[in-house]
């Protein structure tokens, strides 16, 4: 009677702990929320506006203190390079000078300002609204006018007299607008101007400094010791400069047009020339929410995308574990050769291994099928399938293949397979680096247990298992959001197939309803390549969605990783 | 000391107890199930690469070698789709991919090796937000991007030039790289640095003779997966190579897997992937022991 009680008791007890520290998770999850959408905003536009503030001043107290320094940095403020030459430091204005020559010589070149200069205007007037920026600007002002209009006329419009026509050689105005090259244009003309806005304050500051310094020396800094200086005190920023062009141009260009394409109504059927995009806000992203059938569908999409992210990397982790415990274990020779055969799947790149299964679960002379049939097994395998709850084609007893990934009654059969395949081609990864970590485990944890006399399982449960996970937890996190993102185990194996079985109509007519083993992203992939879908809007806004997601987790992964976070 | 034979023997009898032997088949009985279930498929694979059959149906389940046939390779490699091509259209493919796998390594190699020491080494504003945002930046999911780097690569002209491609494939791979380089360069004692200055190295010199000699497996380790990764990404190639009229390799072998292709042939598909496994199969198994090192190179500090 006593040990019962004390059972409970003990258990009561882990029970209230347990309760305890999940409300003082919730409780954090709860500040952290509120910290991240009240106070972090509140901070920002504190710190923003001190700085402005801030800032304001300084100019002011330079005025008032350092009034030449100030006149030359005014000067550089309207044409950057001018307070340098002013300083004499002539090595420093003609490479800006340069900069800001090239970007003038580029909006002229790709404008058509000569034309409105020689007439043009006064020939075909406007009547109503002339949109000059349109009609003869360059690459940036007409990207910027691009972007924040998106476009303003059709084929078909009459404009300062004329009909505006696909293309017109002649007078490039009469050519309709296309809404996404003008928001691509605008973005890479964005980038660029805030490039060059930044070198400009950049020559402000330097100009103003120079002359303090220059004052308090009473030289000018020579060439030579210039460059050299700038080689030592910018090396770093020099030798990162090829990949943050790179990133600039291949990452974040890309990732600004997505971003910005979630906040217009661009779809596939928008007929770019005959019709215009809009900016609509948040509209896309109320859509999802409200319409009921959309959302369901997102909900379903979304639950499997965490149910299979997480149970690929689990179960890939525990055959990983298993299978490496196996192999280590002292029951096994010839370790290195059981390592090297059933390390294979690893070695073979993914795409193939998931076509290879693609074939392999195909319904007419698959592999399984074939083996099934040649083994007469099908309707006994049929019937397994059926009783836990994984097939629904068909009645029973009916003949003919299993239709492992095709069949709209398969779908949960369809998900096993993904999941299964998954663990077919990632369980070695895991085996890999869990053999790794086994070796360096100290020998002398297993001793103490031995003398302590722990049994084999208690050695596995107290000493292994802990030691390995806490290894191998950051990995354990990034194969997570990895599989999250894992568009080619879904697109390569089943292309998102089975179909659902019923669609409701407002989906069939947008034509966007992803298939039973859908994951978000390659539900994205079909909403944006598709040809009969193209919504390109809201593949932006699930883009965004689980670029959050993925974001955070990453971040989070990173945050417990103290070396990321020490100062060298 | 060494064992004669017999010594062995009695040493194994006297390990011979009922609960080793059970346990012995059981360890003995998963492994050879294991290797069944990783083979089956692969050689299925073999016995389908190797016939000359056209139908899947006609194919014998288990590998015969009385019935190999060399048909589909002599296929792979002498079709062409187009008169007066040099190589067949795989073997084009390949070659392309090739290219791309190539390029993609030396600069991966280049760039990241310049930001790892740049972020080991020298303190400079925002240096962790740099870091930071490159890697989140790069888990924005691309295919909207990519239809901004199709309009990009039309406007330039630049649709199916290898560089071009080469180039989203580095600014990729950049990120993650420099956090694993950095992670790697960081435990090289910064005394070396120190020494170096004080006998007159530049910044430059200190890089090229000191930190870059001693960071050699990581970068082999970044080098491999660098030229891996190309070789089996599809979507981007096909977005951007094949719509200037040029195959690479996955893209080829996604046209013989779909059903929706013309050209659907589960049989072809498979022997030109097997072509394609085998070298990738032999690097991949040789460069195992830099997956774990690699793996605890970023996160792991000392």
């Amino acid at each position: 009677m006593d040990n019962k009680e004390n059972l409970i008791n003990r258990f009561l007890s882990n029970l209230k702990i347990l309760f305890s520290k999940l409300l003082l998770k919730i409780k954090g999850f709860f500040i952290g929320l509120f910290t991240l959408i009240f106070i972090k905003p509140y901070e920002l536009f504190r710190s923003l506006f001190l700085g402005i503030k801030n800032l304001i001043k300084n100019i002011i107290n330079a005025y008032k203190t350092e009034r030449k320094a100030f006149f030359k940095g005014l000067s550089s403020f309207f044409i950057p390079g001018l307070g340098q030459i002013r300083n004499k430091q002539y090595y420093k204005a003609i490479p800006l000078f340069i900069i800001l020559a090239i970007f003038i010589i580029v909006e002229l070149t790709t404008g058509n300002y000569i034309y409105a200069l020689t007439g043009e205007i006064a020939q075909y007037p406007a009547e109503d609204k002339l949109y000059f920026f349109r009609d003869y600007g360059g690459f940036f002002t007409k990207g910027i006018w691009g972007f924040f209009s998106l476009g303003e006329l059709v084929r078909g419009d009459m404009y300062r007299g004329e009909v505006i026509r696909t293309f017109d050689r002649v007078l490039t105005w009469r050519t309709a607008d296309n809404s996404r090259n003008l928001l691509g244009q605008g973005v890479i003309a964005l980038v660029f101007l805030t490039i060059l806005g930044a070198v400009w304050i950049a020559s402000i500051v330097d100009a103003y400094k120079s002359h303090i310094k220059q004052v308090k020396t009473g030289m000018v800094e020579p060439v030579k010791q210039f460059i050299r200086r700038i080689w030592d005190e910018l090396f770093a920023y020099i030798i990162i400069l090829p990949a943050v062009i790179l990133i600039m141009f291949f990452t974040l260009i890309p990732f600004l047009f997505s971003f910005l394409v979630a906040f217009t109504n661009w779809t596939g059927r928008i007929d770019l020339g005959d019709e215009l995009i809009f900016w609509t806000g948040f509209e896309t992203f109320t859509l999802i929410i409200s319409d009921a059938a959309w959302f369901t569908f997102f909900l379903d999409v979304l639950l499997w995308t965490v149910f299979y992210a997480f149970m690929s990397s689990v179960t890939v982790y525990v055959l990983g574990l298993i299978q490496a415990l196996i192999i280590e274990s002292k029951y096994v020779v010839f370790k290195k050769l059981w390592r090297l055969i059933l390390i294979l799947p690893w070695a073979i790149p993914g795409m193939i291994s998931l076509m290879l299964f693609r074939n392999v679960f195909a319904d007419n002379f698959g592999l399984i099928n074939q083996l099934l049939a040649n083994a007469d097994l099908t309707n006994t395998v049929k019937e397994i399938l059926r009783t836990i709850g994984l097939l629904g084609q068909g009645v029973a007893g009916e003949d003919g293949n299993i239709l492992w990934l095709t069949s709209p009654n398969n779908g949960r059969l369809a998900k096993a397979i993904v999941i299964v395949v998954n663990l077919w081609m990632g369980y070695p990864y895991f085996m890999l680096l869990i053999t790794g970590v086994l070796g360096t485990i100290p020998l002398a944890l297993y001793e103490a247990a031995d003398i302590d006399g722990a049994t084999g399982f208690q050695k596995f449960r107290f000493i292994t298992f802990p030691w390995v996970l806490r290894a191998t937890a950051p990995v354990i996190i990034t194969t997570f959001t990895f599989n999250f993102n894992n568009f080619g185990a879904i697109y390569f194996l089943t292309s998102g197939g089975p179909r659902y079985e019923s669609i409701p109509n407002s989906l069939r007519i947008l034509g966007a309803a992803p298939g039973q083993t859908d994951i978000l992203i390659s539900w994205i992939f079909k909403l944006s390549f598709d040809a009969t879908v193209r919504q390109f809007n809201l593949a932006a806004v699930y883009s965004i969605l689980i670029f959050i997601f993925i974001g955070l987790t990453a971040i989070y992964n990173l945050s417990k990783l103290k070396s990321f976070w020490e100062e060298d | 000391m060494k064992r004669t034979l017999k010594d062995r023997f009695s040493r194994f009898l006297k390990r011979l107890t009922v609960k080793n032997v059970i346990i012995g088949t059981f360890v003995y009985g998963w492994l050879f199930a294991m290797v069944a279930i990783v083979f089956t498929p692969l050689f299925w694979m073999i016995s389908v690469a190797f016939t000359d059959a056209t139908n899947l149906s006609q194919v014998s389940i288990i590998p015969n070698p009385s019935e190999w046939s060399l048909a589909n390779y002599i296929e792979l490699f002498t079709y062409r789709s187009r008169a007066g091509q040099r190589f067949s259209d795989y073997l084009q493919a390949f070659f392309l991919s090739f290219q791309i796998a190539f390029f993609t390594m030396i600069f991966v190699v280049i760039v990241s090796s310049l930001t790892g020491f740049a972020f080991s080494r020298y303190r400079f504003k925002a240096k962790k937000k740099v870091l930071l945002g490159m890697m989140t930046l790069q888990m924005f999911p691309s295919f909207m991007g990519m239809i901004a780097l199709f309009m990009l690569f039309s406007w330039l002209g630049l649709t199916g030039n290898v560089y071009a491609v080469v180039m989203v494939y580095v600014a990729g791979a950049v990120p993650y790289n420099t956090f694993i380089l950095r992670g790697f360069m960081r435990n090289i004692p910064k005394s070396l640095d120190e020494a170096a200055m004080i006998d007159g190295a530049t910044n430059l010199q200190i890089m090229r003779k000191i930190i870059i000699p001693l960071a050699v497996p990581i970068m082999g380790f970044i080098a491999v997966t660098a030229f891996m990764a190309p070789w089996m990404d599809y979507i981007l190639q096909r977005i951007l190579m094949q719509t200037g009229g040029r195959d690479t390799v996955a893209v080829w072998l996604f046209r013989y897997m779909d059903p929706l292709s013309q050209d659907y042939n589960p049989i072809l598909f498979m022997s030109g992937a097997l072509f394609l496994t085998i070298p990738i199969m032999l690097i991949q198994i040789y460069m195992q022991k830099y997956v774990v090192y690699g793996l605890t190179a970023g996160a792991e500090k000392g």
